[in-house]
């Protein structure tokens, strides 16, 4: 491409260097300093005093539900999501985009919506009772079960569109000369499909585990406020206006984030499986 | 008697067909069943939003009538205008400076274009919770200078900033796929770049640029976490009040008929999209065909 138009990139740069690096460096001064609405310009000082919020009991329950949470729903995800994604990669069915579209398409519902009315059927009596006369879930509302099950399903279609993008570009060729060479059919996937498509595995699962370890409305809705995850002291310290607090609690998750994309840059340099 | 000749089982050959069919069946229903699982939510919404009463708790008759009262919810319909009014406008102006941002980092070095591609990935791989949280806390240390920043134009800065990022990646592959020669023929022409640009180089990334669009609109209508923290001033999105009506345990069941109706009408929109794009496919397979034979004649 013409070097002239280099310069179209220049307001992008400036763009993203302040807005991924000014929110982030407030948010850390903010967790790192006595700011706040009572302070005027001249007092503001470092201190560490809203460190003490890491310790509390409440705060390292709360990520230990996040990280518990997030683990499973990722894990479960990679099972079921790989195995959907290689049954459309295996389908004789000749227009792939549009089973891909079928599987992301509740994704265009309201995420907010849904959970609602997935924690509506889980409870005790229900809408679907009514018209099936049996209780599909049980009463599991409040229950992990019910927050596991909402995780799940709300975000493993970025698992399989993640593990289908990868599965598709294994050149077929590849698997026809393991299978010629004598590898059985479960051979030839464990040895040849799998590891080709890990690219894909691994950015799906930092799209799953991400927003499960760092969400709120998905807990807060299908528990009924038993199950707290880190997101919902945050919110908590947004609506109570305690900004120091909420800003050391998103560093925190910040740094597992960093951990994600140096991860995601080891496997997939340009973010090709992003999409 | 002595064998003969080795039969396939000496060759480690191992009869699967027995297996195979199990497993097919077990594969079925697992498809099945994990199918039903992504739709589940959905499917209530739809049978919730068919329900004559208000009551969750029992299906008691067949009713349209939340349909009819969608624009009648003064509350709902707001929701539904401001959600329209932000995605609109972030997803124009995304869809447009993201596809020139995209060509201007296309024409970097590879070296730095890895750097910043590195960097795009940011807001897409940041949790919604960090980047929301982090954003309105520099907005509020903007309302110093600008007291009544938080609204419209605080959301619509917002969802820029995480929407962008998906038109660039989207687009990205499809300037890598465009011949370079493309742009210098055009240049040979006599063209100046930058109208090569948009005679030649646009019209070859259109598709990207068109699923970049789609994405940024799908991603920026389902917000929920990053509007939440930086909305203001009562500026509601869908999300943002369903959540807070959820709390006040009286949502009316028009937002099952709105959500249903959405659902459908990008249902219906996908698959006629895909059945022209497939026609077209059909008479271009045609033309080439006829034109062929006819070149042979």
């Amino acid at each position: 491409m013409n070097k002239e138009f280099r310069v179209l990139s220049r307001p992008y740069m400036v763009w993203l260097s302040v807005l991924v690096f000014f929110p982030i460096l407030a948010m850390i001064f903010i967790g790192f300093s006595n700011l706040d609405s009572s302070v005027s310009i001249g007092e503001i000082s470092l201190s560490f005093s809203h460190l003490n919020i890491l310790t509390q009991s409440s705060t390292i329950i709360a990520f230990r539900n996040s990280l518990i949470f997030a683990l499973a729903t990722t894990f479960i995800c990679f099972i079921f999501g790989y195995f959907i994604a290689y049954e459309i990669k295996l389908s004789k069915f000749k227009n792939k985009f549009v089973l891909l579209t079928l599987v992301i398409l509740p994704m265009w519902s309201n995420l907010i919506l849904r959970t609602e009315s997935l924690a509506n059927i889980m409870s005790e009596n229900n809408i679907l009772k009514s018209l099936l006369g049996f209780n599909i879930f049980g009463n599991i509302a409040g229950t992990w079960m019910a927050v596991l099950f909402g995780l799940v399903f709300t975000y493993m279609p970025f698992m399989i569109l993640s593990v289908y993008t990868a599965l598709e570009k294994i050149d077929f060729a590849l698997e026809e000369a393991a299978l010629d060479l004598g590898l059985t059919p479960l051979k030839k996937f464990w040895k040849v499909v799998f590891p080709l498509s890990l690219k894909g595995v691994v950015t799906g699962s930092i799209m799953v585990f991400l927003p499960t370890l760092a969400g709120f409305a998905i807990p807060k809705i299908l528990s009924r406020g038993q199950i707290v995850f880190i997101g919902n002291i945050i919110d908590n310290k947004f609506i109570y206006t305690n900004y120091n607090h909420g800003a050391l609690l998103a560093v925190v998750i910040l740094i597992f984030i960093l951990g994600s994309i140096l991860l995601i840059t080891k496997f997939d340099k340009e973010g090709e499986t992003l999409l | 008697m002595e064998k003969q000749y080795a039969s396939i089982k000496d060759y480690g050959y191992r009869d699967f067909t027995k297996l195979n069919k199990i497993y097919s069946i077990i594969k079925k229903l697992l498809v099945i069943l994990i199918v039903l699982g992504l739709y589940l939510s959905i499917i209530v919404i739809a049978i919730q939003s068919l329900n004559e009463s208000r009551n969750l708790s029992s299906f008691t008759r067949l009713s349209f009538q939340w349909y009819l009262n969608i624009v009648r919810e003064q509350e709902l319909m707001n929701a539904i205008k401001n959600t329209f009014l932000v995605s609109s406008i972030a997803t124009v102006l995304a869809t447009f400076l993201g596809t020139f941002f995209a060509i201007g980092l296309y024409a970097l070095s590879k070296k730095s274009r890895v750097l910043w591609m590195l960097l795009n990935n940011v807001p897409i791989l940041n949790a919604d919770i960090v980047t929301g949280f982090s954003l309105m806390l520099m907005f509020r240390l903007l309302m110093v200078v600008f007291p009544n920043i938080f609204g419209l134009f605080t959301l619509v800065m917002a969802h820029l900033f995480f929407t962008m990022p998906f038109v660039i990646l989207s687009v990205m592959p499809k300037l890598k796929e465009t011949d370079p020669n493309l742009m210098d023929a055009a240049l040979d022409l006599g063209i100046k770049p930058y109208k090569a640009l948009i005679k030649v180089v646009i019209p070859a990334i259109k598709a990207g640029i068109f699923s970049g669009m789609l994405l940024a609109l799908t991603m920026s209508i389902d917000d929920f976490v990053i509007s939440y923290f930086n909305t203001g001033s009562g500026f509601d999105n869908l999300s943002i009040w369903i959540y807070a009506v959820i709390g006040r345990r009286n949502l009316t069941p028009s937002v099952y008929a709105f959500s249903t109706l959405l659902t459908l009408f990008t249902m219906i929109g996908l698959l006629t999209y895909q059945f022209l794009q497939r026609q077209k496919k059909g008479k271009n397979n045609e033309k080439n065909s006829t034109s062929s034979v006819s070149s042979q004649s």
